[in-house]
C-alpha cells in the first residue's frame, strides 16, 4: 500500500534524526565534561549506527517479504 | 562582460524572514495581523463551503455536493480507512478537519491578492501538531495504559537484552521528539521556501525590468519560472496537506496497534 510506505519513509528519516541527535547530544555534553573534542564524532557515529540496526529490525528482519522490493 | 558592467546596480533587496512579518491591520493587536485574519477567513470558508455543500443533501447529488463529498470520502477511505482500519470511524472528523484546514491555508499562497501561505508562519503548524501529538499519546494511553505504552514502546521482542539500554533513548526520542518536531517542521519549511522563491523570482523580475534593456529581456525567465513555480507550488501545498493528515493518521495507528 503506497500510504503506509510514505509512513515508513518518514519514520525511517524521524529514526536517523533521533540517532544521530540524541547520542550525539550525549557525546557532546561527555566532551564538555571531559574537555574532548572526539565524543561527539563517536556518538554521531554510533547513533547512526544503532538507527540503521532499528530499521533493519523494524523494517526488514520482521517482514523479509520488503527485502525483494 | 561591458554588456553586464554596471547591470547589478545597488539596492536589490533579497527576500528574507522579513517578508513574513505583516504590520496589524487595525490597531496594533497581534489578532489582527494578515495571518491571523486569514486562519479566520479559512474557517469561515471552510465552514461555509461544507455547510453548503450537505445541507440539502440528495441522492443525486448537486455539484457542490458531489465536490464536498469527493473530499470527504478521500479523507475517509483513502487516509482513514487504509490506514487506521476498523476503529477508523471516530477519528475521521479529526482528520478531516486538520485535512481541509491546511489544505485552505496552504493554498492561500498562490491566490492572487490573498498570497500567503499561514502555514509559513511557525505557530500554525506548531498549533496543529500539538492536538495531534496530544490525540496519538492519548489515545494509546486510553487503550494500553500509561506503563505498558512506554513499555512497548522501549522494549521491542527479539533483541539481545544489552541493545535496549542503547535502543530505548532512541524510540522515546522518536516518539516524544522527533515525530512532532519532524510534523510541524516539514508543513513549516515546505511552505516558508515555495513562498520565498515565489518572492524571489517576482521581485527579481520587477528589478530587472527597471535596469537595462538586456535585463529587461533577462526578465521574461524570471517572471517564466515564478509561473512555473505557482504550479509547482500548489502541487507542493496539496501534497503537503496530504503528507501532514497521512502521518497523523499513521501516528494514531501506531497508537492503536498491539504492538508497536
Amino acid at each position: 500500500m503506497a500510504s503506509k510506505d510514505e509512513g515508513a519513509f518518514w519514520n525511517i528519516i524521524s529514526y536517523l534524526i533521533a540517532g544521530m541527535g540524541f547520542w550525539g547530544a550525549a557525546g557532546a555534553l561527555l566532551d564538555n565534561f571531559l574537555k574532548t573534542q572526539i565524543f561527539v564524532f563517536i556518538g554521531i557515529f554510533l547513533g547512526l549506527f544503532l538507527s540503521i540496526y532499528l530499521i533493519w529490525v523494524r523494517y526488514v528482519r520482521s517482514d523479509p517479504g520488503n527485502l525483494g522490493k | 562582460m561591458n554588456l553586464l558592467e554596471g547591470a547589478v546596480r545597488p539596492g536589490f533587496r533579497a527576500p528574507d524572514a522579513g517578508d513574513f512579518v505583516f504590520p496589524s491591520i487595525f490597531g496594533d493587536s497581534v489578532l489582527t495581523t494578515k495571518p491571523v485574519v486569514l486562519v479566520f477567513f479559512s474557517v469561515i470558508l471552510i465552514s461555509t463551503f461544507f455547510i453548503a455543500s450537505s445541507r440539502k443533501a440528495l441522492v443525486v447529488p448537486s455539484k457542490i455536493q458531489f465536490a464536498g463529498e469527493m473530499v470527504y470520502g478521500f479523507v475517509r477511505n483513502e487516509i482513514g480507512k487504509d490506514v487506521i482500519g476498523s476503529e477508523f470511524q471516530r477519528f475521521v472528523p479529526f482528520l478531516f478537519t486538520i485535512f481541509t484546514f491546511i489544505l485552505t491555508n496552504n493554498i492561500f499562497g498562490i491566490i492572487p491578492l490573498i498570497q500567503f501561505p499561514t502555514m509559513s508562519r511557525i505557530g500554525f503548524p506548531v498549533s496543529i501538531t500539538i492536538f495531534v501529538y496530544l490525540t496519538y499519546h492519548f489515545v494509546a494511553i486510553r487503550k494500553h495504559g500509561l506503563f505498558k505504552y512506554l513499555k512497548d514502546m522501549c522494549f521491542m521482542p527479539g533483541l539481545p537484552k544489552f541493545m535496549y539500554v542503547i535502543l530505548a533513548p532512541l524510540e522515546l526520542a522518536t516518539y516524544f521528539l522527533i515525530r512532532p518536531l519532524t510534523l510541524a517542521m516539514r508543513l513549516f519549511g515546505n511552505m516558508f521556501a515555495g513562498h520565498l522563491l515565489l518572492i524571489l523570482f517576482t521581485l527579481g523580475g520587477e528589478y530587472m525590468l527597471h535596469d537595462k534593456l538586456i535585463m529587461q529581456l533577462f526578465s521574461v525567465f524570471s517572471f517564466g519560472f515564478s509561473l512555473g513555480f505557482t504550479f509547482f507550488e500548489f502541487f507542493v501545498q496539496c501534497l503537503q496537506a496530504y503528507i501532514f493528515t497521512l502521518l497523523s493518521a499513521l501516528y494514531i495507528a501506531g497508537a492503536l496497534a498491539d504492538q508497536h
